[in-house]
């Protein structure tokens, strides 16, 4: 693997640990909310101009929060073959944008991660959500298919990504706008479980 | 009309403009402009992206509300991506003009016809969607006496330019584009300053 792409964090979580309360097995969460003001505040420190959205029930409250702000805009399109395209429009203009979308919506649009971002080589972060993910598993060791195989097509695909298992991964936010940036090309920001 | 014409009377009308073409339209732009392709000021040819020159082009809008932005898209493409009407309509890009040239078939693949081919209509489709306004011209002459009027008006406007099949004539018209090379350049060019 290429040192350019390799995840920051990857497998640095532990896998489902559990803890035995009150007589019943209960996991605890390997990925845990970070608050939606900690993303906008990064979102603020970056200088984002235009947050593009296909809005994702993981990342509910920071849409909100963006909604309700009126620093960045917030463009919500269709599909996110759109987003990326709207990305990349704003990035030839001369602004600073990022997409916020589902996982499965980055599996939609693959196509236009590779001709926009990886051919063309214009920066485009996505921050993802893992939508239906078990947070009481790594994302790998969860049982969907829409989730367990997003790290692995990542990979597949040579593109960066930076996990968000827990407020203290905030960083991961402007690690992954830097990379985009400094290498031409795409990064993800996995989130792993729903922003409070 | 002939595509050709449709073409010449954009090019001769697009001077200062952000200029935007994908599949069928790329050859018919180069070859009404002196520039080699990949070498276009202020354009950009479109290709690989299922669909997608028309929101490119939104962003381009957005990022530029006091540069002009001319979108030359195809029926067969547009219909890749639908959605984006609503999306356009709703960001609503007062500079943004969106031309579709409707051939009915997919050119680029062999001028296999659409699906529906006949039966729907982009231009009151548009017009549903929340375009400013939306046209259809089926005549060479009166859709270049009427350009330059048009291009005046507030955006987002759909035009709908309906062209003869053209079979043969422009297959692979694409060829040798430098997606990553155009926009660069274009980025330099708007911006100011290398990317």
């Amino acid at each position: 693997m290429a040192s350019d792409w390799s995840p920051s964090r990857l497998g640095s979580c532990s896998s489902s640990e559990t803890e035995y309360h009150r007589g019943v097995v209960q996991a605890e969460p390997v990925a845990r909310p970070v608050s939606a003001e900690a993303i906008l505040n990064e979102l603020y420190d970056l200088r984002i101009s235009h947050v593009i959205n296909v809005p994702d029930t993981h990342q509910r409250t920071l849409l909100k929060a963006l909604s309700q702000q009126s620093r960045i805009k917030l463009l919500t399109a269709c599909t996110e073959d759109e987003a990326i395209a709207i990305n990349a429009g704003l990035w030839i203009g001369g602004l600073r944008p990022m997409l916020s979308i589902q996982q499965v919506g980055l599996l939609a649009a693959l196509n236009n991660v590779k001709a926009l971002a990886m051919d063309a080589r214009i920066p485009t972060c996505m921050l993802v959500g893992y939508f239906g993910r078990d947070v009481s598993l790594t994302a790998r060791e969860n049982p969907g298919r829409g989730v367990n195989l997003i790290e692995p097509t990542l990979d597949a695909w040579r593109i960066a990504y930076f996990p968000i298992e827990g407020p203290e991964d905030i960083s991961a936010v402007s690690s992954a706008y830097r990379h985009c940036l400094e290498h031409s090309g795409a990064s993800v920001v996995l989130i792993g479980a729903p922003t409070a | 009309m002939k595509r050709r014409d449709a073409i010449d009377a954009l090019v001769a009308r697009s001077s200062g403009a952000v200029t935007v073409t994908t599949e069928q339209a790329i050859g018919a732009w180069r070859a009404a402009v002196p520039e080699p392709a990949n070498e276009i000021p202020d354009h950009l040819d479109v290709v690989g992206c299922m669909g997608s020159a028309s929101t490119i082009a939104l962003g381009i809008a957005l990022a530029q509300p006091h540069r002009t932005v001319i979108i030359v898209d195809g029926d067969g493409s547009l219909l890749m991506q639908l959605g984006s009407l609503v999306t356009i309509a709703g960001a609503a890009p007062a500079n943004l003009f969106h031309f579709v040239f409707e051939n009915g078939v997919y050119e680029t693949s062999g001028s296999q016809p659409l699906p529906g081919e006949g039966r729907f209509d982009l231009t009151e489709m548009a017009r549903a969607a929340g375009y400013a306004e939306s046209l259809r011209f089926v005549d060479a002459t009166r859709f270049s006496s009427e350009l330059p009027s048009l291009l005046q008006r507030r955006g987002p406007i759909f035009v709908s330019v309906r062209t003869e099949p053209e079979d043969g004539f422009l297959i692979r018209s694409s060829a040798g584009t430098k997606l990553e090379q155009q926009v660069h350049n274009l980025r330099a060019r708007l911006v100011g300053t290398p990317s």
